[in-house]
């Protein structure tokens, strides 16, 4: 850091070339240390996962073999037992299986027997379809709330555009989906329940979920929106007899972004844990299906599999977050600091 | 991943398009192709059975059916006997012998059998000609391949054989030609005919046999001989199955010959049941199931056909743990069975399809007797019984007592039965009228299976229990086997009734006993009965028609056909 330090001051002149090469190693390191730690994370949620799970009794093999439905003989259930590993001690099995996790094998499924990874793999279209329409649609309404609570006059209407994220906020989820389906499938028959993957049964899955996650998105941008009104540049503008339009594009949206982006990366898990309801809801094949079904059969592969997933996809998500700032703030460029 | 190398052979005749493509842009353009070809597939073979077709199914009939879930993978020893994927295995399987809801077993693959005269040798004379949809023949090799899995199993690699088949008493099969195979038990074994007609025991190719139990979980790898085979299949999502165009061996006895009506069936999951029965509702499905009971009666009104498939079996009941206390005391045990209204329980838990429990026993099993005052709803005669099995304390909530311990237990309604939730909070109602405090306390699959049925000091175990042959009730009561009362050997005449029972060599011979069984059962009160167990519900549109379901209570499709709307 002080070589570093003495580096900037020296180099004012040909600037360029050492501050970029400069940053760049800074940048290098901090994402390294990044991953590093999102590494660890993995980790440890894998290993605490697996001995949650171990420390619960049952297991969608051994509920087959002790139903006594089955009457299988001791021999037969130890024998089966072996086959899947479940004889050994569970440090033993903790270790196996963190084994082939780092070799990237994933197993199968207690519950059908179906390779992980496929399992897994064949879920992700289908949310990440549901997820990315969500996200847009939660943005898009996000920022019509947000712009139409600068441009409306004050009155009813603006009131009422300021209180929707609160209404939005507060209503489930399943509640939302469930009466989207009764009016737009069941009695107007604009989509079919039959086909939940369709174009249509998408969108409306994903309406179900941005509304919620556009409310949070929508109070943030509007209470940053409302800041940045009270500066003295925006009120500069506006003295000068700029229209309110040009003024909340100008000046306003850029300073009021900051916390918006931010709010959107943490809505981001809102987005991944409520597409595990929507998904059941409108009968999805998507990874918060396999998740809820793992869940409750106990299926440990497919619940160590999706706990690495969903902490990849947030460790991911926050590393963008963190590198779009700079990019929206240049008091947080790494290395300006010095100057 | 794990290749897939022989997705083709999986593809049945009429089917163009590779199944098992699960990604989700080729699964779409693989539909798209098998749905543009289908008609085409259609006419060519209608051309081709113009001339001398036993029958001229329609070209375009298709039915859409939505479940609740298709969790359960598809290896067959695993899901075969599963209310959900039965739905799909019993329309791409055939099986030996057909054995109907009154347990009446007719010709299906096995066109006639003969056994001697102590039930422990079977010769079954098979059907010529008949093939799996990969072109395989069904012959007296696939079917000792068959018995092997289901008599046996592997377990060393991970497959169990099929619970219900007698595998004790198996001692091994034998072709004497081509079409003829001699199976052989080491005792008398009843149950085995009867049994070849259970949905465990349905017939598979030797090659899909054969697989790993990982190649076994893709449907795909599953090639049967039954009316329709599989077009293409999404996992807990959706099976698309097609109409098999030389199938020719339905059960005689079911009227149909030739191959199916329908064209296709594709079966959707939709886990929500108000969303099924709503999909249902507004025509967009023509089968809804597993709906909740109490939104019946609106659908019989609207002109649906309600379908509540009785299987063979136990009736829905609990059975009682005599060493957990208070079931150790019979007269507690008389007083809890005393004590339940189950006509109250018909009311308001469920509709008039549902039927009164008579015995232990389905009504359907054919030898079950009417032995209803045995366990009739009678609250005086249960409060006496309390008060002379000295329960006459009472604790601060009103609840009976003895030395300080209150008289209650706890019911963990099971996951497997629709409606057993608020059944059990009814019964806690009515039990806590006499002074029994009744928890009840709901638990996913596995930790029912770990907290109650493995968990030996649970007094209730609730039972929903098929079984094709009443020689199963051997298997259950005593120590030489389930053990469900937990009288272990030390209930002589149980004992003495089991031994009856399932060394019987003849079928008359042993209906009396099993009255008698039921008898002593009841009366002991080891085992609660509640209604005729229905476990399967299916909504189906008034277009259908033409739909059979087999001594589990499972359908067919192969005969049912739809009006156009």
């Amino acid at each position: 850091m002080s070589a570093a330090a003495t580096e900037t001051t020296a180099g004012s002149s040909p600037a360029g070339t050492s501050a970029a090469a400069r940053t760049a190693r800074r940048y290098g390191s901090f994402a390294l240390r990044r991953t590093g730690q999102a590494l660890v994370v993995i980790a440890l949620a894998y290993v605490l996962v697996f001995l949650v799970l171990a420390a619960i009794p049952g297991d969608p093999i051994s509920a087959q073999l002790d139903n006594p439905q089955n009457g299988y003989s001791e021999e037969e259930k130890a024998q089966i037992r072996a086959f899947h590993g479940l004889d050994r001690p569970v440090l033993v099995q903790l270790l196996v299986s963190l084994g082939n996790a780092l070799r990237g094998e994933l197993g199968t499924s207690m519950s059908t027997s179906q390779p992980v990874a496929a399992m897994i793999g064949e879920a992700i279209p289908s949310t990440l379809a549901l997820a990315v329409t969500a996200l847009a649609l939660a943005i898009l309404l996000a920022a019509v709330l947000g712009l139409l609570s600068r441009l409306l006059p004050e009155g009813p209407l603006n009131s009422l555009v300021r209180s929707l994220p609160a209404a939005f906020l507060s209503t489930p989820n399943f509640l939302i989906g469930l009466v989207l389906i009764q009016v737009l499938a069941v009695n107007l028959g604009l989509f079919s329940l039959v086909e939940p993957e369709s174009a249509r049964s998408t969108l409306v899955a994903a309406l179900t979920l941005a509304i919620p996650v556009s409310a949070q998105i929508a109070q943030v941008f509007i209470t940053a929106l409302d800041e940045s009104s009270g500066q003295d540049y925006a009120e500069v503008a506006l003295s000068r007899g700029l229209p309110p339009v040009q003024v909340v594009l100008r000046h306003l949206l850029r300073p009021s972004l900051l916390p918006t982006v931010t709010v959107v990366g943490l809505v981001l898990g809102e987005v991944l844990g409520g597409s595990l309801i929507t998904e059941t809801i409108f009968g999805r094949a998507g990874v918060g299906t396999v998740v809820q079904k793992a869940v409750s059969s106990q299926d440990v592969p497919v619940l160590l599999a999706a706990v690495v997933l969903s902490a990849t996809v947030f460790v991911m998500v926050n590393l963008v977050i963190d590198l779009l700032y700079p990019l929206l703030d240049p008091r947080l460029r790494v290395g300006k600091e010095s100057r | 991943m794990t290749p897939r190398p022989d997705a083709q052979a999986a593809v049945g005749p009429a089917s163009t398009a590779a199944p098992s493509r699960r990604r989700l842009l080729q699964g779409i353009s693989a539909g798209a192709l098998g749905l543009a070809a289908l008609p085409l597939a259609g006419c060519a073979l209608d051309g081709a059975r113009a001339d001398g077709g036993p029958a001229s199914p329609e070209d375009d009939l298709e039915l859409s059916f939505l479940i609740s879930n298709l969790d359960g993978g598809w290896v067959p020893s695993q899901s075969a006997i599963s209310s959900y994927e039965a739905n799909v295995w019993q329309q791409l399987t055939d099986k030996l012998v057909h054995t109907d809801a009154e347990g009446t077993v007719s010709p299906w693959i096995a066109t006639h059998w003969e056994q001697n005269e102590d039930a422990t040798e079977y010769v079954l004379h098979l059907r010529g000609g008949v093939t799996f949809s990969d072109g395989t023949p069904l012959d007296a090799a696939a079917v000792l391949a068959n018995l092997e899995a289901w008599a046996v199993g592997r377990p060393e690699e991970g497959l169990a054989r099929v619970g219900l088949f007698p595998g004790g008493t198996y001692e091994g099969a034998e072709a004497l030609d081509p079409l003829t195979v001699r199976v052989t038990f080491t005792a008398p074994t009843l149950s085995f005919l009867p049994t070849l007609g259970y949905h465990g025991c349905q017939l598979m190719a030797p090659s899909s046999l054969a697989l790993s139990l990982e190649e076994q979980a893709d449907l795909a790898h599953q090639i049967g001989s039954g009316p329709f085979v599989l077009e293409s299949w999404e996992p807990r999502q959706r099976v698309r199955l097609v109409r098999r165009e030389d199938y020719d061996w339905a059960p005689e006895v079911l009227g149909a010959t030739g191959p199916a009506r329908l064209s296709a069936i594709t079966f959707t999951v939709l886990p929500d049941d108000t969303l099924r029965a709503s999909a249902a509702r507004a025509g967009q499905t023509d089968l809804a199931y597993n709906v909740n009971p109490q939104v019946l009666d609106s659908f019989t009104e609207a002109g649906f056909t309600i379908e509540v498939p009785r299987y063979l079996g136990f009736v829905h009941g609990y059975s009682l743990r005599t060493q957990v206390a208070p079931f150790d005391d019979v007269r507690v045990r008389q007083a809890v069975t005393r004590g339940i209204d189950r006509a109250e329980i018909l009311r308001t838990v469920f509709t008039d399809a549902w039927e009164p429990a008579t015995s232990w026993l389905q009504a359907g099993v054919p030898e079950t007797t009417d032995l209803t005052e045995l366990f009739a709803y009678d609250p005086e005669l249960a409060t006496q019984l309390l008060d002379e099995a000295g329960w006459t304390e009472r604790t601060a909530e009103g609840f009976r007592a003895k030395d300080g311990v209150e008289l209650g237990f706890t019911i963990y309604p099971t996951p497997y039965l629709t409606g057993s939730v608020p059944e059990a909070e009814l019964i806690s109602q009515h039990l806590g009228r006499l002074g029994i405090r009744v928890r009840t306390q709901k638990l996913d699959i596995p930790t029912y299976t770990e907290r109650v049925t493995n968990d030996p000091t649970q007094g209730v175990q609730e039972v929903t229990r098929s079984f094709v042959d009443v020689g199963t009730v051997a298997g259950v009561i005593t120590d030489e086997g389930e053990d469900w009362f937990q009288t272990g050997s030390s209930d002589a005449e149980l004992v003495r009734l089991r031994d009856e029972v399932a060394g019987a060599a003849s079928r008359e011979e042993r209906a009396g006993v099993v009255e008698e069984l039921s008898r002593h059962v009841l009366e002991q009160a080891y085992f609660i009965p509640l209604e005729q167990n229905v476990q399967r519900i299916y909504v189906q549109s008034p277009q259908l028609s033409g739909i059979t379901f087999n001594a589990v209570a499972i359908p067919s499709y192969h005969a049912a056909t739809k009006e156009e709307a």
